[in-house]
């Protein structure tokens, strides 16, 4: 009892202490009440946070629900009674378990053929099997059309394919998603919220970048902004009236615009109306990329117009190159300065894509490997290594998805690495830069500045910001690109700049996701493919600024400064959203049967 | 798509990487935030290296003892307080680096892990991150005039709460106005140090402490053993002396009157292993943070020491050196009935609704740290003349540690007050004082007396 009753006093006294504490707390509340900045900050500075949490799971709880849902496209009849589904527009049949319809026969090859989907119709095609394909006893000599109760014999095994009741239309726009809807609509979240909260979110943040910078505004800041706004707006109602349903991966993109021009109105507002054109005509870029995706064949045909665009941007940049902070990776047209290699991203990802029937007949990627060559040379000759890294690193995951051969892969990188050492023993910047690494605060203030400072006021926002504007590292050189990072965690919260970072994390687990329910190979390898820039870039990006890799000067995709980096950007985004397939119209026409019978 | 979809895993290794670095990087952040924050060219906390804003320092009664007023750094109005604590708070130019200032700075400056180095209302608000130390300035002062110039350190804490009521250290200076150190390197040789906290000794008789606490606990019937001492005693050809010839001694007796040639022969029954034991457990050698300040290790390597090494080990000579906080939470241990309690210099707010356990450690065996309690008291009142510290109940051993040839000796005297009114242990130590009992107990008698006094 006694210790009870001791403990009880201890507690009431201390609880007596936390009381006053807080009266304390509120009546300096009041006292500065005069000063509307203060208030505002500190209460913006934790519904922040909060608002980009519900933003984030908002937008990626849609996007990974119902993943698992892949219906069937048509059937096959197996001899043995069963029915198989053809859940692709690209279907691998073989022995082997990674078949898409396993026949696990003996007589059958690892990998005997391949059915399709195209232009409206099916085609069989041979893969060089030892057994032979035949179609209604006709020999297929490389492929064949295949038609609704057709008999398609593996070596002698024999399946007849069902169309029946299946609408054979596919080739709807991907930009539309007014077929997917029935099936989300029990558990929808609904966009227009996530959205309106997003809109919510920058204008917050906007109010406090206008609170903190009192007299000393720079008018572009409001107006950017208010633009900014009407922009996603106008996109948003643009999407909606072409039926598009599902945006979480647009929204979450917009939001992290967003966040970047709130960081430049702080930083550099003189970037802000290029940074806001870049944004729209990325957005634009996004636009039309998706509709040329959504047409496969189109985009097998766009992709060599690409190459050829790119190689002719490689050169422009060798001949017209700028040398800006140790790299020459700059081409000035006169009118605006753009980086090429960001542009040459885009026909990166894309040159690297295959069909599964030419993935599975032609394992030679050559051709890609030259191309990659030829890249990854130039941007050493530019000395741009971080953008090097970034498209060895794609490179070897699309070198990957194409070939499944890991033994030459690891050969590659092991060269590659080799050839990056000598690059770095006999470079003095680059090798200052490495010299650095790992200890810059013994480098503090020399080849560990940068660095040093973006920890030191990374640390000084704690979880919550010391309040958009109030921050001291965009003083320091490259703040908005380089150490964006560093950036949001000072003047927004670490909280913040981890979520940016699991939101671009997000975006490489959800293209994985997507790879199952592809309809076709092309695209699950562009998706991959430019899934990996991201996550790349955003390594060397971040991890660069707080010293856990070598700081390179790559860009945060959609946060950093950067009109060239952005428009790249929002056309990487449009290769992983051509990829999300996962919605079956069999499904749909479930729906619409019992919508007419309800 | 099953084909590719195996191959997409690369892409998922790739994402697994980034958050395998993010969880990295949150360590790093968790663990050092503090130190990169604090940076000196962090411009939400410093200008021109200087703090913008500080929290106050306080001494346990309130007085301020540092504060930052218009960009400049004040101290206490007065000066004898000033230098008496200026190894407590620091001097202008962050020299000491145990100082408060320097040593605090995280907490003076109001960064948090949470807020980083945002504060509500920047420029009024220096509220939270005051820091209020368990120092008494008023006892400080009495400690600093009592060394008289001379080199050393006094130290005060509770044993009960592990409070230091009185830390400092000798030469000091005002801290208002520096005096040009390189000048008179003599006169201020050491002085950013805080002796205290810092500094190792030679700990000569003092170590008789740990000695006999591993004699009670490892030999039989020692309280009943009996050695002879002639004045010195030789050992593998090394001799061993005594000021005085002692005669037939006890333990007890032998501690009283700090007889060499017993304890030689103590350490030899003992062995070295088992002295290097018990010098580690009492924290020789070992880490030990106060408030995250590093404190001294001071050195043990005694255990192979052999023959006369041996018995000059055993009485605090040879290779040893002790650290004078180390020491002093020795003999609170001692005094706490073998229990430990960390010592500390943040005064603790009471803020949290929990009670919080403290960092107590048992240090020595309940029955030993009476019986060689007992044997400080008998030391007290048998040697060292209980009239000096009369009322006191003071348990206490001198050290008269050898410093070599030409020079003084450096001066001990480390003990404690059996008393539940004041649970204090305490050390003083005077560099190159001469005898521990006369001159660092006349300082210790008059730091304990004023702290009764108040």
């Amino acid at each position: 009892m006694k210790v009870i009753s001791e403990f009880a006093q201890v507690f009431l006294e201390r609880f007596q202490n936390v009381a006053d504490k807080i009266t304390e707390y509120i009546s300096i509340f009041f006292i500065n009440f005069e000063k509307f900045d203060y208030i505002y900050t500190h209460v913006v500075r934790i519904i922040l946070p909060v608002l980009a949490a519900t933003i984030f799971l908002r937008c990626i709880f849609p996007l990974l629900r119902n993943w698992k849902q892949n219906t069937a496209l048509a059937y096959l009849h197996m001899p043995d009674g069963t029915k198989t589904p053809i859940r692709h527009w690209e279907n691998s049949i073989g022995r082997s378990k990674l078949s898409d319809i396993v026949i696990n026969l003996s007589f059958v090859s690892r990998t005997h053929a391949v059915i399709t989907y195209r232009n409206g119709g099916w085609l069989i095609s041979d893969l060089g099997s030892k057994g032979g394909v035949k179609v209604n006893n006709q020999v297929v000599e490389k492929s064949m059309p295949v038609n609704d109760g057709d008999t398609i014999s593996i070596a002698g095994y024999d399946m007849i394919l069902d169309l029946s009741g299946f609408s054979q239309n596919f080739d709807e726009s991907n930009l539309s998603d007014e077929a997917k809807m029935p099936l989300y609509k029990k558990k929808i979240l609904r966009t227009g919220l996530t959205f309106m909260l997003i809109l919510l979110f920058q204008c917050l943040g906007g109010i406090q970048i206008l609170a903190s910078a009192g007299d000393e505004l720079n008018k572009a800041v409001p107006l950017t902004l208010i633009m900014f706004i009407v922009v996603e707006y106008t996109c948003f109602v643009v999407f909606k009236s072409l039926g598009k349903r599902f945006m979480e991966l647009e929204l979450l993109t917009l939001f992290l615009c967003g966040l970047n021009l709130l960081i430049l109105s702080s930083a550099s507002p003189d970037s802000l109306y290029k940074q806001l054109g870049a944004i729209v005509a990325g957005i634009i870029a996004y636009f039309v990329l998706t509709l040329i995706l959504s047409n496969l064949d189109l985009a097998r045909k766009v992709k060599y117009l690409l190459v050829a665009g790119a190689l002719g941007l490689l050169v422009l940049n060798l001949v017209l190159g700028e040398t800006r902070f140790g790299a020459k990776n700059w081409i000035n047209l006169g009118f605006i300065t753009i980086q090429p290699m960001e542009f040459v991203k885009i026909a990166f990802v894309i040159a690297g894509t295959a069909t599964l029937d030419k993935l599975l007949t032609t394992r030679n990627i050559t051709y890609f490997i030259g191309f990659s060559g030829a890249c990854i040379g130039v941007l050493v000759l530019i000395r741009d290594f971080g953008t090097a890294v970034v498209f060895f690193g794609a490179f070897l995951v699309i070198a990957f998805m194409r070939s499944g051969d890991w033994r030459t892969i690891a050969l590659i990188t092991a060269g590659a690495a080799l050839g990056a050492i000598t690059v770095i023993s006999f470079i003095p910047y680059v090798a200052s830069r490495f010299k650095a690494w790992g200890h810059v605060w013994e480098y503090a203030d020399t080849s560990g500045f940068q660095q040093t400072r973006t920890m030191i006021y990374a640390a000084s926002g704690g979880l919550f910001g010391v309040g958009g504007g109030n921050g001291y590292l965009k003083y320091i050189a490259a703040a908005d690109t380089d150490l964006v990072f560093g950036v949001i965690s000072e003047e927004w919260g670490i909280l913040i700049a981890v979520m940016v970072f699991l939101i671009i994390v997000f975006y490489g687990i959800y293209a994985v996701f997507l790879t199952k329910g592809c309809r076709s190979s092309f695209y699950a390898i562009a998706a991959c493919g430019a899934a990996s820039m991201f996550l790349i870039q955003t390594a060397l990006n971040v991890f660069g600024s707080v010293d856990i890799l070598p700081l390179t000067g790559v860009t945060l995709p959609f946060v950093s400064n950067g009109g060239s980096s952005m428009m790249a950007s929002w056309s990487l985004l449009a290769f992983i959203k051509s990829a999300d397939h996962r919605i079956r119209p069999e499904k749909v026409d479930a729906h619409k049967r019992k919508g007419v019978r309800g | 798509m099953k084909l590719l979809l195996s191959r997409a895993i690369a892409v998922l290794v790739l994402s697994i990487l980034l958050v395998t670095g993010l969880v990295v990087f949150g360590i790093n952040y968790v663990n050092k935030a503090s130190t990169w924050a604090q940076y000196p060219v962090n411009a939400h906390l410093y200008r021109d290296g200087l703090l913008k804003v500080s929290g106050k320092i306080y001494d346990r009664k309130g007085n301020i003892l540092f504060q930052i007023q218009d960009g400049k750094k004040k101290f206490s109005t007065n000066k004898s307080v000033r230098t008496s604590l200026m190894h407590a708070t620091g001097d202008l130019y962050g020299n000491v680096s145990t100082g408060a200032q320097v040593a605090f700075r995280g907490r003076l400056s109001g960064w948090n892990i949470i807020n980083g180095a945002y504060r509500f209302n920047l420029k009024n608000n220096t509220q939270g991150h005051d820091l209020k130390l368990t120092l008494d300035s008023d006892l400080c002062v009495t400690a600093y005039n009592a060394l008289n110039g001379r080199k050393g350190t006094v130290g005060v804490y509770n044993y009960k709460t592990g409070e230091i009521i009185c830390m400092v250290s000798s030469p000091s200076f005002d801290p208002e106005n520096p005096p040009d150190v390189s000048k008179d390197s003599e006169k201020y040789s050491g002085v950013y140090l805080n002796r205290l906290l810092s500094a190792v000794y030679t700990p000569g008789s003092v170590f008789k402490l740990i000695t006999a606490e591993a004699a009670i606990d490892n030999i039989a019937n020692i309280t009943d053993a009996v050695y002879h001492c002639e004045g010195e005693i030789e050992i593998n050809g090394v001799m061993v002396t005594c000021p005085s010839k002692h005669g037939d001694v006890t333990l007890e007796k032998a501690l009283a009157h700090s007889c060499n040639v017993a304890f030689g022969q103590i350490a030899l029954e003992l062995g070295g292993k088992t002295l290097q034991k018990y010098a580690e457990k009492a924290g020789f050698n070992k880490e030990l943070k106060i408030d995250g300040i590093d404190i001294a290790k001071g050195t043990a390597e005694i255990s192979d020491a052999e023959g006369g090494d041996l018995a000059w080990a055993g009485i605090g000579q040879y290779t040893l050196t002790a650290n004078p906080l180390k020491m002093m939470a020795y003999a609170g241990a001692i005094a706490n009935g073998g229990i430990g309690v960390q010592p500390r210099l943040i005064y603790k707010d009471d803020n949290s609704l929990i009670p919080n356990l403290s960092l107590n450690k048992r240090v020595l065996n309940e029955d030993t740290a009476q019986t060689l309690g007992k044997m400080m008291r008998n030391a007290v009142i048998t040697s060292y003349g209980e009239d000096n510290y009369k009322g006191l109940n003071l348990c206490a051993k001198s050290g008269t540690a050898e410093v070599g040839e030409d020079k003084r000796p450096h001066s001990w005297f480390v003990g404690y007050m059996e008393r539940e009114d004041y649970p204090l242990a305490f050390v003083v130590v005077v560099e190159n004082g001469g005898s521990g009992s006369k001159v660092a107990g006349q300082v210790a008698s008059t730091v304990i007396k004023k702290a009764v006094s108040n």
